[in-house]
C-alpha cells in the first residue's frame, strides 16, 4: 500500500532521489568489501565474513531503494562513463571508437539486482554456519563476493561491451565457486568445464558484439533497440546477431547442447550451488535474452530459435531430472528445465511473465541446494539410493524441502504458480498449441521430478550403512536454519500478485509493443491441476522404494547420463584436438626440425664451435665480441671523420 | 669533435626534455656493461654487488623511460624526443632516434621487463658476471630497435640483440641448450638477412641515397618493387614473430632458456617482430601492404589456431607458454594485417600486454618446475596445496593469457576483434576460436598443475619466496593496470596508429 501511496504523491523524496546512484553503489559495495577482505582482514575469518555479509546487506538496502523508486517511477535511466575512446580518423569527428560502462535503473535491472543481492545475503548466512574453518572460509566468501559483484554488474550493464565484460567476472565466479574443493578431481573437473563451456558463449557473444558493432556502430542496449527494426541490417543479419547473442546466453543458462556445465556445477558448496542455480551465471542467460529483447523481437526467426531451443532444454531437464540417482544433480536438471521453461516465455512474448518466473524460482532452487546441503552433510552421501527416512530425523529441513518443492514445481498459492499461470496464459492468448502443450507438460513432469527427489529423501526407510549411524543425524539449527526460514517465506509471498497495473509484478517488467495478457482462470486452473496431478503421481510412484525393473535399467542408465552427451563431447574434443595437436608436434620436429637441422648441420659452422661454447671460453668470447664492437666502433668514427673533414 | 654534435631537429620537440633521453635509454646499458668488466667477480660479495650494479641500471634506465612516457602525452609531431645526428653521411645514415605512440609503449615495456629479468636472475651461479653483461647488452640492442629511425642503425641493433639472446642461450641454458640456440639463431640470422636485403635493394632503388625511415617514407617506389620489399620485410620481421614454419626455433629455445632469459625472449625479442610489422609494414609500405594481406591475414590464423591446438597437447610447461605466446602474435598480425586503427590500436596493446602476461608466465613457470623438478605438466598436480600464493598468481596469469576481463589483454584481444571483423569476417570468428583453444589449454593446464590431489613426491614444496613473490606481483599489478586503465596509454598509441596509417606511403 505504501508503494502506491509513495507513486500517487506528487513530490516526494523518491522524485529527487537517483535511481542509478543507488544502483551503482550495490554494484560498488561488494567489489570494496572484496577488496577490504583482500587488503586487510585477509587473516581473520570473523571479520572476512562480518565484512562480507554487511556489505551485502546494504547492497540489499540500495537494491530496495532502487525497486521501490523504479516502482514509484518506471523510468529507464543509465548514468554512463567512458571506458576507452578514441578518434579513428584524423578529423576529429569523424570516427570515433568509444566503449562505454554504465549502470542502469529500469524495473528489468530493478527486479533483477534485488534478487541477487538478497539471494547472496541469505547464502552468506547460510555459509556463516555450513563452512567450517578446514573448507577455507575466507576464499569462499570473496569468492561469493566476486560472484555478487559479477552478477550485479551483468545486471546493470548498459552496453554489450560491459556486459561481456561481466560475463568474464561471472565466469570466473563460477569456475572458482564450483572447483572450490579443489583437492578432489571431479570438482576440478566440473570447474574446468564450466569454465570451457562458459568460454564457448563468451567467445560466440565476443562474435556477436563484433558483428552488431560493425553494423550498428553502437554497443548500447538502450539505443541499439530502437535501430535494430530501422532497415540498417537484413533480416537475415538480424538472425545471425540473434544466433551469435544466443549462443553467449544459452552457454551461460545451460540451454541444450551448452547444458553439460551445469549438473556439474552441483559440485560447489551447498551456498554456492544455491546461488549459481538461483541468481546466479545460470540466470545471466536468461537476463540477456531479457536485455537483448529488442534483437529478438526484430527476428522472428530468433524468437522461433528461443522457443525451439527453449523447449527442448526444459522437457530434457526434466526427463533427465526423473532418471537421477545423485541428489544434488537431481535438482540442478530441475534447475536447467526451469531455465528451458524461462526462455521459452520470453521467445512466445511473455516477457513480464518470463522475468517473474526467474523471480519466483530463485527462492525455491536456491532452498532446495541449502537443504540439500544439509541433507548431505549429516548423511555423507550424495545417492538417494542410500537416503530416505528423513522425515522422522530431520522435520525442520523436512518441511522446508516440502515448501521449496512446492514453490518450485507451481503448487498453489506458492510462488512459482503465479508465475506459470503468467506465462500459460500468455500461450493461450497466443493460442500456441505446442506451447501450451509444453508447459503443462513440463509442469506435470517438474513436479513429480520434484516429488520423486522428496520422496527419496525423506519417505521410507533409511538406507543401512556401514559405519553410519541414522540416530546421529541432527537437523538444520542456527544460522543455517534462519536463512533457511527466510527463503521459505519468500518461497510463499514471492508469487503475490500485487494489484493492476505496475505493482502487478507482470506489469512492472513490460517490454514495448508486447502486449500483456492478464491471467486466465483456464491457466490458473491447468497449471494447478497439473501440478497436483504430478504431486500424486509422484507420490504414488514413489511412495515406496522399489527396485527398478531390470529391463529397463540400460534405458534409465542412457537417460540419467544425459543421453552421454557429455562423454561425446569429451570424446569428440579428446578426439580432434588431442590428435591434432600430436599431428602438429609429429610435423614440427620432423619436418619443420629436419629440414631446419639439415641447414644448421650442413652448413658447418654448427659442429666446431658447439664443443668450444661449451666450456669456460665464453669469456674469451665475450671479450672478442667486446674487442670487435671497439674496433668497429672505432674505425667507424675515424672513417666518418676522415668523410666528414674531406667533405667539410 | 664535429661528429657528436647535435643538428638541430626539424620538427619542433614536444616538451622541454633533453634531447639525449633515447640515447641514454639505449646506451646507458651498454655503458654498465663496459664498466661491469672491470668488477671483480670471485666471491659471493662480488657476485651481490654485481647484481645490484645492474639493477640499478635496469632501474636508471626505467626511470628514463616513466620520464619519457610522462613527458610524451602532450606531443604534437609524428615523433618524439628526436635525435639527428651525423653518423655516416658518406652513405647517408645517421644516428637517427625517435619513438612515436607505437614504439614509445614497447620501450616503456622493455625498461620494465629488464627489470624483472634482472631481480629474477638469482639462481646464476656461475659466470654471473658474463651473464649480466650479455644481458645489459641485449637491453641495448632490445631499445636501440625500438627507438631507431635509420634502417641502418636498425639493423645493427636488430643484430646487437641477436647475438647476446645466442650466447645466454648457449650457454646458461637448459640440458638441450646448444641446440636450441643453435637453432634459433639459424632462423635468426636467416630472417636477418632477409631483413639486410630488403634494406640494401630499398637503398640502392630509391632516389635518394639514405637509410632514414622519416626521408624514405616519401619516396615513391615501383609498385612490383615496393610489393618485394614489402613481402622481404614481412618474412624477416615474420620469422621472429614466430609464425607457423617458423617458430620451433622460438619453441625450442623458450624451453631451454633460464626463466630470466625466457622473459625476455617471450616478453620483448617476439615483439620486436610485431614492431616492425607495424612500423615498416604497416606504417612505410602502406599500398604494398595492402596488395599482399590476404596471404598475410591466413598467415595469422593459420598461427594462432595451429599454435592454439599444439598448446592444447603440450605436456612442456614452457612449451606451452611458448605457444600460447605464439598464439597472440599471431591475433596481433591479424590486428597488423587488417590495418584498421582500432584493430592496430589492440594489436600494440595485445603485444604490451602480452608481454607482461608472458614474463608472469615464464617467472611462475620457473618457479614451479624449479620446486617439482620436472617440467611435464603430467608429473605435476595439487601444487596449490603447497603453494597457496602461487596457485593464486598462476591462476591470476593464466586469465590473463586468456585475455580475461579486467586484465590487460582483454581490451588488446577485443580490440584487434571489433578492428579486424569489418575487412576480415570470416579470418575474424577463426582467430577467435583459437582465443578459445588457447583458454581450454590455459584452464586444463592450471587444472593438471594445481588442483587435485597432491603426490608423495611433492610433499616439500615450498611456496614462492618474498623476491618471486614480489615480481610476479608486481607484474599482475601492471597487467590490472592496464586492463582498468588502458587509457593511460592508449591516446599516444592511438594518435601514432592514426598518423601512422593516414598518411598514405609507398
Amino acid at each position: 500500500m505504501t508503494l502506491t501511496l509513495l507513486a500517487a504523491a506528487p513530490k516526494g523524496p523518491l522524485d529527487t532521489w537517483s535511481p542509478t546512484l543507488f544502483a551503482l553503489f550495490a554494484l560498488l559495495l561488494p567489489l570494496i568489501a572484496l577488496l577490504i577482505i583482500l587488503a586487510f582482514t585477509i587473516d581473520s575469518r570473523r571479520l572476512s565474513a562480518a565484512i562480507a555479509v554487511i556489505f551485502t546487506l546494504a547492497t540489499v538496502i540500495c537494491a530496495v531503494i532502487v525497486v521501490a523508486i523504479e516502482l514509484a517511477h518506471p523510468l529507464h535511466l543509465e548514468r554512463n562513463g567512458t571506458f576507452l575512446q578514441f578518434f579513428t580518423g584524423q578529423s576529429g569527428a569523424a570516427n570515433e571508437f568509444i566503449l562505454q560502462w554504465g549502470v542502469l535503473a529500469d524495473p528489468l535491472a530493478a527486479v533483477m539486482l534485488l534478487t541477487v543481492s538478497l539471494v547472496s545475503l541469505l547464502v552468506q548466512v547460510y555459509a556463516l554456519g555450513s563452512i567450517r574453518r578446514e573448507d577455507g572460509p575466507i576464499r569462499f566468501f570473496c569468492v561469493l563476493l566476486l560472484a555478487t559483484f559479477a552478477m550485479i554488474g551483468v545486471t546493470l550493464s548498459t552496453t554489450y561491451f560491459e556486459l561481456l565484460l561481466f560475463f568474464g567476472v561471472t565466469t570466473l565466479s563460477t569456475y572458482l565457486m564450483i572447483g572450490h574443493w579443489w583437492q578432489r578431481e571431479d570438482a576440478t573437473a566440473a570447474a574446468s568445464r564450466a569454465f570451457i563451456v562458459s568460454a564457448i558463449g563468451d567467445v560466440g557473444l565476443l562474435i556477436g558484439i563484433a558483428y552488431i558493432y560493425f553494423r550498428f556502430n553502437e554497443l548500447n542496449f538502450q539505443t541499439l533497440a530502437g535501430q535494430y527494426t530501422g532497415g540498417k541490417v537484413s533480416g537475415n543479419g538480424l538472425f545471425i546477431m540473434s544466433i551469435l547473442v544466443f549462443i553467449g546466453a544459452a552457454a551461460k543458462s545451460a540451454q541444450f547442447p551448452l547444458h553439460i556445465w551445469l549438473p556439474g556445477s552441483a559440485q560447489a558448496p551447498a551456498p554456492a550451488a544455491a546461488l549459481i542455480h538461483s541468481a546466479g551465471s545460470a540466470l545471466c542467460g536468461v537476463y540477456l535474452i531479457a536485455r537483448a529483447y529488442a534483437l529478438f523481437h526484430a527476428s522472428p526467426r530468433g524468437l522461433a530459435l528461443l522457443a525451439i531451443i527453449g523447449g527442448l532444454t526444459a522437457v530434457l531437464g526434466v526427463v533427465w531430472a526423473l532418471f537421477q540417482d545423485n541428489l544434488k544433480r537431481a535438482i540442478a536438471f530441475t534447475t536447467m528445465s526451469e531455465l528451458g521453461l524461462m526462455v521459452l516465455a520470453l521467445s512466445i512474448g511473455a516477457y513480464g511473465a518470463g522475468v517473474f518466473e526467474v523471480f519466483t524460482q530463485a527462492w525455491p532452487k536456491a532452498l532446495l541446494f541449502l537443504a540439500a546441503g544439509v541433507i548431505i552433510r549429516e548423511l555423507r552421501t550424495e545417492r538417494m539410493a542410500e537416503m530416505g527416512g528423513l522425515w522422522q530425523r530431520m522435520r525442520f529441513t523436512g518441511w522446508i524441502t516440502l515448501i521449496a518443492v512446492a514453490a518450485a514445481a507451481g503448487v498453489p498459492p506458492f510462488s512459482s504458480f503465479w508465475s506459470k499461470d503468467a506465462i500459460l496464459s500468455k500461450a493461450l492468448a497466443i493460442g500456441s498449441l505446442p506451447a501450451i502443450a509444453l508447459i503443462t507438460a513440463v509442469t506435470l513432469l517438474g513436479t513429480i521430478a520434484l516429488v520423486r527427489v522428496f520422496m527419496l529423501v525423506f519417505m521410507g526407510e533409511t538406507a543401512r550403512r556401514r559405519r553410519f549411524e541414522p540416530e546421529r543425524i541432527r537437523d538444520a539449527t542456527g544460522r543455517v536454519a534462519v536463512a533457511m526460514v527466510i527463503f521459505a517465506v519468500a518461497c510463499v509471498v514471492a508469487g503475490l500478485r500485487g494489484f493492476r497495473g505496475r505493482t502487478d509484478p507482470i506489469g512492472f517488467v513490460t517490454f514495448p509493443g508486447v502486449p500483456i495478457s492478464n491471467s486466465h482462470f483456464v491457466a490458473a486452473g491447468t497449471i494447478a491441476v497439473a501440478a497436483l496431478v504430478g504431486a500424486a503421481i509422484g507420490w504414488a510412484l514413489f511412495s515406496r522404494r522399489r527396485r527398478p525393473m531390470a529391463g529397463l535399467e540400460p534405458v534409465r542408465r542412457v537417460v540419467a547420463e544425459g543421453f552421454f552427451l557429455d562423454r561425446a563431447y569429451r570424446l569428440a574434443a579428446a578426439g580432434a584436438l588431442l590428435p591434432a595437436g600430436r599431428a602438429s608436434g609429429w610435423i614440427e620436429t620432423r619436418v619443420v626440425d629436419g629440414a631446419l637441422d639439415l641447414v644448421s648441420e650442413s652448413v658447418g659452422f654448427a659442429g666446431q664451435p658447439r664443443r668450444w661454447l661449451g666450456d669456460a671460453r665464453l669469456r674469451q668470447l665475450l671479450i672478442g665480441l667486446f674487442a670487435g664492437v671497439v674496433i668497429l666502433a672505432v674505425v667507424t668514427i675515424l672513417l666518418a671523420g676522415r668523410l666528414i673533414g674531406k667533405t667539410g | 669533435m664535429t661528429l657528436l654534435e647535435a643538428v638541430p631537429t626539424t620538427t619542433a620537440a614536444p616538451a622541454q626534455f633533453p634531447t639525449v633521453l633515447l640515447s641514454a635509454m639505449v646506451w646507458v646499458p651498454a655503458i654498465a656493461a663496459i664498466a661491469l668488466l672491470f668488477f671483480p667477480a670471485r666471491t659471493d660479495l662480488h657476485r651481490g654487488r654485481i647484481r645490484s650494479f645492474v639493477l640499478a641500471t635496469t632501474g636508471v634506465v626505467l626511470g628514463l623511460g616513466v620520464v619519457m612516457w610522462y613527458g610524451f602525452r602532450d606531443q604534437t609531431g609524428t615523433y618524439a624526443y628526436e635525435e639527428t645526428r651525423g653518423w655516416l653521411p658518406s652513405i647517408g645514415s645517421s644516428y637517427h632516434l625517435g619513438v612515436d605512440g607505437v614504439s614509445m609503449p614497447l620501450l616503456l615495456l622493455s625498461a620494465f621487463l629488464f627489470v624483472f629479468a634482472v631481480l629474477a636472475s638469482t639462481r646464476v651461479r656461475e659466470q654471473p658476471k658474463e651473464y649480466f653483461v650479455l644481458l645489459l647488452i641485449l637491453e641495448t640492442g632490445v631499445n636501440g630497435v625500438f627507438a631507431s629511425l635509420d634502417y641502418l642503425l636498425f639493423f645493427l641493433f636488430w643484430q646487437l640483440q641477436a647475438v647476446p639472446m645466442f650466447l645466454l642461450i648457449a650457454r646458461f641454458g637448459g640440458p638441450r641448450r646448444l641446440k636450441a640456440a643453435w637453432k634459433f639463431l639459424a632462423v635468426d640470422l636467416a630472417g636477418s638477412a632477409l631483413l639486410l636485403l630488403a634494406i640494401l635493394i630499398l637503398y640502392f632503388k630509391a632516389p635518394v641515397r639514405t637509410f632514414d625511415i622519416v626521408t624514405l617514407h616519401d619516396v615513391t617506389l615501383p609498385a612490383a618493387l615496393a610489393t618485394m620489399i614489402c613481402w622481404l620485410f614481412f618474412i624477416a620481421f615474420a620469422v621472429r614473430l614466430p609464425v607457423l614454419p617458423f617458430h620451433t626455433g622460438f619453441i625450442d629455445a623458450q624451453a631451454q632458456a633460464p626463466a630470466p632469459i625466457g622473459l625476455v625472449l617471450t616478453g620483448l625479442t617476439v615483439k620486436l617482430g610485431g614492431y616492425g610489422i607495424i612500423r615498416v609494414n604497416v606504417g612505410e609500405f602502406q599500398d604494398a601492404w595492402h596488395k599482399i594481406v590476404g596471404a598475410v591475414v591466413v598467415i595469422a590464423v593459420v598461427t594462432v589456431l595451429w599454435a592454439a591446438i599444439a598448446a592444447l597437447a603440450q605436456d612442456d610447461l614452457r612449451r606451452l607458454i611458448g605457444y600460447i605466446v605464439m598464439s597472440h602474435m599471431g591475433l596481433v598480425l591479424l590486428g597488423a594485417a587488417s590495418a584498421a586503427p582500432v584493430a592496430v590500436n589492440g594489436a600494440v596493446l595485445l603485444m604490451l600486454a602480452d608481454g607482461l602476461t608472458a614474463a608472469l608466465l615464464v617467472l611462475l613457470a620457473a618457479a614451479i618446475i624449479e620446486r617439482a623438478n620436472t617440467s611435464s605438466i603430467a608429473a605435476m598436480g595439487g601444487i596449490a596445496g603447497r603453494m597457496g600464493r602461487g596457485a593464486a598468481l598462476w591462476v591470476l596469469a593464466a586469465l590473463a593469457a586468456i585475455g580475461f576481463p579486467g586484465l590487460a589483454g582483454f581490451i588488446g584481444q577485443l580490440l584487434i576483434v571489433l578492428g579486424a571483423y569489418p575487412s576480415h569476417r570470416i579470418a575474424t570468428p577463426l582467430a577467435v576460436l583459437g582465443i578459445l583453444l588457447v583458454s581450454g589449454a590455459m584452464i586444463w593446464a592450471v587444472q593438471r598443475i594445481l588442483f587435485g590431489a597432491l603426490p608423495e613426491r611433492h610433499g616439500r614444496i615450498r611456496d614462492l619466496g618474498t623476491l618471486e613473490l614480489a615480481n610476479g606481483v608486481g607484474l599482475i599489478s601492471l597487467i590490472v593496470l592496464l586492463g582498468v586503465l588502458p587509457a593511460i596509454l592508449m591516446d599516444s598509441i592511438n594518435f601514432s596508429v592514426i598518423t601512422l596509417l593516414s598518411r598514405g606511403g609507398g
